[in-house]
C-alpha cells in the first residue's frame, strides 16, 4: 500500500472550476477512511471522512449506492402500479410514501375519497409511523452499541406490523390506498386488536425510557451531540423530527391537512435543544400522538356503517355481489377500471408526512394511462446536506449517534 | 501404577496445572460457559431465545464449541496487505501471554502445591498481566487496514487508562496487609473478612478495569462496530478471529482469579488440607467458580449499557475511576495502620 504522504496533490483537479467541485489538499495529519458502503454502521452509502486524530474533519455522504430510476420507470407503468413501486422507498412506512402520490392523482381526477376511505388511510399512516420509528429506536441502539434497545423496538414494531397485516393483509408493502379510497375495509375484532396494541406501546415507552433514554451512558452519548441550531435546520430546509428537534414547529399533516388529520386530535411535539438527543424525544412524543390518533380512529369508524370504501365514481361500476361481500367481510377486489385509468392532463402537487419527514409527489399527466412524469422529494434526501454541516468537529463515534438520530435512510433518498 | 503415578505428578506439577490445564482446558469450558450466559442472558432481557439449537437439552450450552469448530475450519485468510508474519504471532501470543498469569497465583495455601515461590507473587502477578494487550495493539498495526489501526490505537488508549486503574486498585489490599504474597492476603481474609467489604472502593475499581481491559461493556470501544468494523480484528477470519476473541475472554479469566483470590477470598471458606484433592483440587474448584461469577457480572453488563464514546471512557477512567483506585489504596494504607 502506497503511504499518503507520499501521494502528489492533482495537478489538473485546481483548473476544473465547476460549481460544486471542490479539489481538497491532501493534508499531512488528516487521516481519510471509508465508511461505507460495505460497512456496518453505514447503510447503504458510503460516508468520506477526513480524520484529525479522533475528531472528524471533514465529511462527504456519498450516495446513490441504493438508486433505482423510481422517477424514470414510473413513467412506464400506469398509475396503479406505481404505487407498489414507490412503497420500495420505506417498506416500513409505506403507506405514509404512497398516500401524496395517490393524493396527486386524485386531484387531477377529481375525486376526493369518503370520509371512511380517509380515516382507514391516517389509521395505516399511524400504525407505519409508530412502526418506523421503532425501526429507528433499534438501528439507533443498534449504532451506539445498546443490543437491547436494538431487540426491544424491532420485537415491538412486529405489533405494528401485525395490526397493519390484519387491516390490509400484508405485513410491510400494503399498497392499501388506490384512488378514490382504500383497498380493503377494517376488519371484525380490528378494534379490539389495535387498543391491545395501543395499551401495550403505552405500557412499553416507559421501560424504553428506563433501559435507553434515561440510561446515563446511553444520555452521554446522545446529550449535546450534533446539534443542529434552528437557524441552520431552517437553511437547510430540514423537515420531520430533525426540523421538530430543533424547534422548528412544521408537519405536512398539519400544513397540508390531507385525509382525516384536520379532523383528528393531536399534537406536533417540538423540541429546542436540537441535539441527537431532542430528536430521539421527538419521536417517542410522535409514537404517542400517533397512538392517540389510532384511537380516535378506530373509535370513529367501529360507529359508523360501511358506507363505501371509494368514491362514487369507482364504486358505482363494481357489480353487486362485490358490494354485498365488502359489507359483509370488509374485503373489495381491487377494480378492473384501475388497470387503463386515464387521467385528465395536467399537474398535481401533494405532500405528505412520512416518519422521517415531508414527502413531495409531483404528478404531471399527458391523458394517457402513464403518468408524463413523477418527481419525488423525499424526507430523506432533504435531511441529508445536515451530516456535511453538523458532523465535522465531532469525534468519530459520535457519528453514529448523530446518524442514528437523523434517521437517514438511504432507500429513501436514493430513490 | 507408577506410570499413573507418574502422569499425575506431571499434570499436577503446579507451573504445568496452572497454566497449561486451568489455563487452556478449564478456561475453554470457562469461558464456553460465559460466551453462552452472555448471549441468554442478554437474550433474556431482549425478550428471545438466545442460542438454542444447537444441544436444545442443555439450553444451547454448546453454541460456543460449535463456533469455535466453524473457526477452526474456516480457510483463515490472511491478505495479501499485511505484515504476514506479525499477522499470525500476534493474536497467539497474545492468548498465550494472557494466561500467563496464572503461573504466579497460588490457588491453595498448601506450600506442596504452590507454582512459584509466593513471597512477591502479587506484583509478578500483575506484571505478567500487562503484557498481552500491547500485542492487540501490534495486530491493529500488522493488518495495515485504516480501521484495524483506528481500533489499535483506541486499544490503546484504553490499556494506558485501565493498567494503571487495574494495579493501583489491587494494590489496596497488599497496602492494608504489608505483604505482596497473595496466600497471606488470603489467609488474612479468613481471619478479617473480605475485601470486598474491607474495601468496596477498590474492589469496583478493579472490577472496572477489568471490564475496561477486556473490552465488555460499556467499554466496548476497540471493537466498536459501527465505526470500526471489529477494530484490531477487522482483516481476521477463522481461526485466527477466533484466537483472537479468545484472547480476550482469557485476559478478563485471569483478571478475574486475580480479583476472586484478592477481594473475594481465595479459596475460603475451604481449608485447604493435605494431599491432592483436599489440598490442590477443591480450592482450586472454588477460586474458579468465584472467578466465574466476576465474569457473569461483567458480561451482563452487555444488555444494560451502551457504550461509552472513547474520550468519556477515558475521562470516566482519569477522573473517577482512578482517583476511586487511589482512595481505595489510601483506605487500604489506613486499614493497614487501624490493624
Amino acid at each position: 500500500m502506497k503511504d499518503p504522504e507520499a501521494r502528489e496533490e492533482p495537478s489538473s483537479g485546481a483548473k476544473i472550476g465547476l460549481p460544486g467541485f471542490k479539489v481538497r489538499k491532501i493534508e499531512e495529519e488528516v487521516y481519510e477512511v471509508f465508511i461505507g458502503p460495505q460497512h456496518p454502521g453505514s447503510g447503504h452509502m458510503r460516508l468520506i471522512t477526513r480524520i484529525d486524530g479522533d475528531v472528524i474533519v471533514d465529511i462527504d455522504p456519498d450516495i446513490g449506492y441504493v438508486h433505482r430510476t423510481m422517477e424514470k420507470l414510473a413513467e412506464g407503468r400506469e398509475y396503479i402500479k406505481n404505487i407498489p413501486l414507490f412503497e420500495r422507498m420505506a417498506i416500513h412506512d409505506a403507506c405514509n410514501v404512497t398516500v401524496p402520490y395517490v393524493r396527486a392523482v386524485e386531484k387531477l381526477l377529481g375525486v376526493d375519497p369518503p370520509p371512511r376511505a380517509k380515516y382507514l388511510r391516517s389509521l395505516l399512516c399511524e400504525i407505519n409511523r409508530i412502526a418506523a420509528h421503532l425501526y429507528g429506536f433499534g438501528i439507533m441502539g443498534i449504532f451506539i452499541g445498546h443490543s437491547t434497545m436494538y431487540m426491544w423496538s424491532f420485537g415491538d414494531r412486529e405489533v405494528f406490523i401485525d395490526l397493519a397485516e390484519r387491516l390490509t393483509g400484508a405485513r410491510q408493502t400494503h399498497s392499501y390506498p388506490v384512488f378514490g379510497g382504500v383497498k380493503r375495509d377494517m376488519p371484525q375484532g380490528f378494534p379490539e386488536m389495535a387498543r391491545k396494541a395501543v395499551r401495550y406501546m403505552r405500557k412499553r415507552l416507559p421501560e424504553y425510557e428506563k433501559i435507553f433514554f434515561e440510561n446515563p451512558v446511553v444520555r452521554d452519548r446522545l446529550e449535546g451531540v450534533g446539534v443542529i441550531p434552528r437557524q441552520v435546520a431552517a437553511e437547510l430546509g430540514l423537515v420531520g423530527p430533525t426540523a421538530r428537534g430543533s424547534s422548528i414547529k412544521y408537519d405536512a399533516r398539519l400544513a397540508e391537512g390531507y385525509d382525516a388529520y384536520p379532523e383528528l386530535d393531536f399534537e406536533i411535539p417540538v423540541y429546542t435543544e436540537g441535539d441527537s438527543l431532542a430528536r430521539t424525544y421527538v419521536k417517542i412524543e410522535e409514537i404517542k400522538q400517533s397512538l392517540n390518533i389510532i384511537e380516535q380512529c378506530v373509535s370513529w369508524l367501529e360507529t359508523r356503517e360501511r358506507e363505501a370504501p371509494m368514491h362514487p365514481k369507482f364504486w358505482e361500476k363494481s357489480p353487486p355481489l362485490w358490494k354485498k361481500v365488502y359489507q359483509e367481510t370488509g374485503r373489495i377486489k381491487l377494480l378492473p377500471i384501475f388497470a387503463s385509468l386515464k387521467v385528465p392532463p395536467g399537474r398535481a402537487v401533494a405532500r405528505g408526512e412520512t416518519a422521517r419527514g415531508e414527502i413531495i409527489y409531483y404528478v404531471e399527466s399527458d391523458g394517457s394511462t402513464k403518468p408524463y412524469r413523477v418527481r419525488i422529494v423525499s424526507p430523506s434526501f432533504r435531511n441529508l446536506p445536515v451530516f456535511k454541516y453538523i458532523v465535522p468537529g465531532h469525534r468519530v463515534m459520535d457519528l453514529p449517534a448523530i446518524y442514528g438520530s437523523i434517521d437517514y435512510f438511504p432507500p429513501e433518498a436514493d430513490r | 501404577m507408577s506410570l499413573l503415578q507418574l502422569l499425575l505428578d506431571i499434570v499436577f506439577y503446579p507451573p504445568i496445572f496452572q497454566v497449561l490445564v486451568v489455563g487452556l482446558i478449564v478456561s475453554l469450558i470457562i469461558v464456553v460457559i460465559t460466551i453462552w450466559f452472555e448471549r441468554k442472558a442478554a437474550a433474556r432481557v431482549q425478550r428471545r431465545l438466545g442460542p438454542y439449537h444447537v444441544s436444545p437439552q442443555l439450553g444451547g450450552l454448546l453454541q460456543p464449541l460449535a463456533d469455535l469448530v466453524r473457526y477452526a475450519f474456516q480457510e483463515p485468510i490472511i491478505p495479501r496487505t499485511v505484515d504476514a508474519a506479525i499477522f499470525v504471532v500476534a493474536p497467539v501470543v497474545a492468548a498465550v501471554l494472557s494466561i500467563i498469569p496464572l503461573g504466579a497465583v497460588p490457588f491453595t495455601s498448601n506450600p506442596a502445591y504452590w507454582p512459584i515461590p509466593m513471597e512477591n507473587s502479587l506484583l509478578i502477578a500483575l506484571a505478567l498481566s500487562t503484557v498481552a494487550p500491547l500485542f492487540i495493539v501490534l495486530t491493529g498495526w500488522a493488518s495495515n487496514n485504516k480501521f484495524a489501526v483506528i481500533g489499535g490505537v483506541r486499544e490503546a488508549f484504553m490499556i494506558t487508562a485501565y493498567e494503571l486503574i487495574a494495579i493501583v486498585a489491587m494494590l489496596a489490599p497488599a497496602a492494608t496487609l504489608s505483604t505482596f504474597n497473595m496466600v497471606d492476603i488470603v489467609e488474612a481474609q479468613a481471619s478479617l473478612t473480605w475485601f470486598i467489604l474491607l474495601n468496596p472502593l477498590a474492589f469496583i475499581a478493579a472490577f472496572l478495569a477489568v471490564v475496561m481491559s477486556t473490552s465488555g461493556f460499556p467499554y466496548e470501544i476497540p471493537e466498536s462496530e459501527n465505526e470500526v468494523v471489529a477494530g484490531p480484528y477487522s482483516e481476521y477470519s477463522g481461526i485466527l478471529y477466533g484466537v483472537n476473541m479468545g484472547a480476550n475472554y482469557l485476559r478478563r479469566f485471569a483478571l478475574s482469579i486475580l480479583i476472586a483470590i484478592l477481594f473475594l477470598g481465595g479459596w475460603l471458606p475451604v481449608q485447604p488440607g493435605d494431599g491432592l484433592v483436599a489440598g490442590y483440587l477443591i480450592p482450586t474448584i472454588v477460586v474458579l467458580a468465584k472467578a466465574l461469577i466476576v465474569m457473569l457480572v461483567a458480561s451482563f453488563l452487555r444488555a444494560v449499557y451502551a457504550r461509552f464514546r472513547l474520550d468519556q471512557a477515558l475521562e470516566g477512567a482519569w477522573k473517577y475511576v482512578f482517583p476511586l483506585a487511589l482512595i481505595g489504596l489510601g483506605l487500604g494504607i489506613i486499614e493497614n495502620l487501624l490493624l
